[in-house]
This record gives structure tokens, sequence and C-alpha cells, in this order.
């Protein structure tokens, strides 16, 4: 089996573009596939979480996965974010300090998973200043989305992670991937419901519905989606989302769904930050601490 | 009147992130047996850097499902928090309210759904019925 990959960018075609590789891929079983990437130019090197997790699936059904003519200024950002570690090739250091290492966790690994963060982003000097209001809701806002995955996905084979910065454009791109169950079929087995996989993304993301059923019998549902998209509109970032066959952008406080053409096997959730944003997230409305319960 | 307990979530969790769920139960765990035993409960936050909802709905929200309103607010306090851990901390202690408030309501209207779908199941010779949405 053959696949030509073209340009992987952060966006609504390259989520097509993964999810027909999957589609077309999916039956492999004791195969030899090779990946062409003679034509790609670029790759957003935090979408290596998605393509990784494919990839990865791939070599769960024993297939032997070979990446193939990929041009040199490729090879090098996938080799620095240690992608290309796992396809044979050395890492390379990045001397610019922009890549935010491609892992793979198992759900258990809340801890190892912290400490990554803690290491790629906090005690980096390459790392660009952000306020430490900024700093801290987006460090939550990570943990929140892999939480997500652990709670919710029911991924058997793994969690991913990978990100990049872009210094020039104040910009931090991170994306966690699961291969799980993925939201619609999540809110099928707890909540009974049938919906559309962007019906099921949109119902995921408003905070009421967090207050019926969960999959954690005794612990409410979960606020993660709904405080991270809160975070991306102050933040003025953008978020996507990918779960089964549906796609969910949410950039200036605007949200866009559109569908997939084939279905993601997991679910993918995708940040970009405005590390130059100075919005003072420190601040909120003064509480008491004994007026909480 | 005995002392309050001091419960330190840096001490129980081991770290100064606080954000996985598994070690928001180890809290519970703790949260829970003072609570059972009438006990006052000072919940200090000091050290903490990190905090997720998924870790406090674990370490907090879930008491709702066991002691009333009444028995955590007199009970339990917090102490050390910064200001947005306190906001998160609101958020989640509101949902959590919600929740139990809506479990079981939410669950009686299930059964009841059920129970129709059974019926009307059964009266269709075994087709079942679903709703689709969009």
């Amino acid at each position: 089996m053959k696949f030509q990959l073209p340009e992987i960018h952060h966006d609504y075609a390259s989520f097509e573009v993964l999810t027909s590789l999957h589609e077309k891929t999916k039956e492999c079983f004791f195969d030899e596939i090779e990946i062409d990437m003679r034509a790609v130019r670029w790759f957003d090197a935090d979408m290596c979480a998605a393509f990784g997790a494919i990839l990865h699936s791939l070599r769960a059904r024993l297939n032997d996965v070979n990446l193939i003519h990929i041009p040199p200024a490729v090879e090098a950002i996938l080799s620095k974010n240690s992608f290309l570690s796992h396809y044979g090739r050395a890492r390379i250091p990045d001397h610019w300090g922009t890549t935010i290492t491609y892992k793979r966790f198992d759900v258990e690994d809340d801890h190892y998973f912290a400490n990554y963060i803690e290491s790629e982003l906090i005690h980096r000097s390459e790392i660009p200043e952000m306020s430490l209001g900024l700093l801290k809701r987006f460090r939550e806002s990570i943990f929140e989305i892999f939480s997500n995955a652990v709670l919710h996905s029911e991924s058997q084979l793994g969690i991913f992670s990978c990100g990049q910065f872009f210094p020039k454009r104040n910009r931090l791109d991170f994306t966690v991937t699961d291969l799980g169950i993925g939201i619609r079929q999540n809110i099928e087995n707890h909540e009974g419901l049938k919906f559309s996989p962007m019906r099921a993304i949109n119902w995921a993301t408003e905070e009421l519905n967090t207050t019926k059923r969960s999959n954690l019998p005794g612990i409410p549902g979960g606020l993660g989606l709904k405080l991270l998209c809160e975070f991306i509109d102050l933040n003025r970032g953008c978020i996507q989302i990918v779960s089964d066959a549906g796609y969910w952008q949410r950039k200036n406080t605007k949200t866009i769904t559109r569908p997939l053409t084939y279905p993601f096997p997991g679910t993918v959730v995708s940040v970009e930050i405005n590390t130059a944003d100075t919005h003072a997230y420190g601040l909120v409305s003064e509480l008491n601490a004994d007026d909480i319960f | 009147m005995s002392e309050a307990i001091r419960i330190s979530i840096f001490e129980v969790v081991g770290s100064s992130l606080c954000v996985a769920s598994g070690d928001g139960q180890k809290v519970y765990e703790r949260l829970n047996a003072a609570l059972e035993a009438d006990r006052d409960v000072v919940l200090s936050f000091d050290n903490v850097t990190a905090l997720t909802s998924a870790f406090l709905n674990a370490a907090v929200g879930q008491l709702y499902g066991t002691f009333t309103q009444e028995q955590i607010r007199s009970l339990l306090k917090v102490e050390d928090a910064e200001q947005d851990d306190l906001a998160l901390l609101k958020r989640v202690v509101d949902n959590a309210k919600l929740y139990f408030k809506n479990t079981k309501g939410y669950d009686q209207a299930v059964e009841e759904t059920q129970e129709n779908e059974d019926e009307e199941t059964q009266s269709k010779g075994g087709e079942s019925t679903q709703l689709y949405f969009e």
C-alpha cells in the first residue's frame, strides 16, 4: 500500500488528508505501508500528534510503516521534535528551541504528561515570554485537554501530543490526539443521545451539558472543553476539534463546523495560542473563600 | 470542640501540579472520611501551581453526591488559594450542585423513557425507535 502525502497544515484540508489516510489503510494488517512525502513542502509540526496517532494504529495492527522521500527541510523539523525517531531517524538538536517534542502517553500517564509540559513549556529559556497569567491559563488548558482525553476517550492505544512555536508570528500551536471512541460515541454511550459528529462536538463544549450524566460514576461531568473555549476566546487564539467525521473550529468567538469525508479514529484537539496576549488573566472578580460551597 | 483537620493538596498529590483526576480522588477520599466523621476540615491549596476542573471535580465535586450543601458549607473551608483557583473551584462546585440536582431527575427520566421504549418496542414487535438530532 502506498500513500502520497501532500503538505500538512493546521487546518480542515489537512484533516481531510489524514482521515483519508486512515480510511485507505484501516483494513491493513501485516501489510507494508509506504508514505511518500516528496510533495510535503510544509508540515505544521504539531500535526505530528494526529499523523503519528494514525501511524501508531497502523503499527499496532503489525503493519510495517515507512516514510520515504522526505524533503530535507521537513525531515529536519520532524527530526528535531523527535517524531522521526519513531521511524528510524536520529533526533537532531533544536538550536532555535521552537519545537515541542512529539510524545505518546498511555491514559494512566497523567504525571508523565504533567512533567513533559513543565519541561517543554516552563523550564526552557527559548519559550517566548508570556505573562504569568497567560502561562498559567495556557498550561491548565493543556492539562484540561489531556484530562479530557484520559477521562472520556477510552483510548487503548494512547494519547499523542506535539507542539511548535512560531516566534515571529507570536503563535504557539499544540495538539493532543487520542485513539478512543470519539465524542459522538461517548455521548451516545453515556447520554443515550444520537448526534451527528459535528453536533456532538458542539454539545460537548456547552457548559450546561456537562452537568448531565458523567461516564465516571459519582463524579460530575467535566468542564474541560468549555474552559478551554473560554480561554481561547479571551486569548484570541483558535481551537480545532476533530472527532469521528466532524470538524469544529472556534476562532474570534465564532464557531464553524464542517463534516469530514471520512472519520478520524478518535479525537484531535488542536490549539493556537497568541503568545503576545497581554490580557490580565489573574484578575477575576474577588471571591471570598468562605463563599465557595 | 476538636481542632479542624488540615489537608494539604500538595502533600496528598506529592506535586504542585494538581491536574489528574486520579490525584483528585486521593484528596476526595480524605475529605470524605473527615466529613463522614463530622469533622471540620481545612483544605489547603498552598504550593499548588496548576489545577484542572477534572482534578477538582474528583476531589471536591463528588462530595455533593454524598453530603448536603449545608454539611459541606459548615465543615469544609479553603485556605491559601489564589483568586483564579477559587474561581475554578467555584465553577466546579456550582457544576456539581447542578449535576447532582439533575442526576436524580435525569435518572428517573431515563428510566421512564426506557420503560416507555420497552413498551413501544414490544408493541412494534421488537423494532426500536431512536431519536436523531441534526
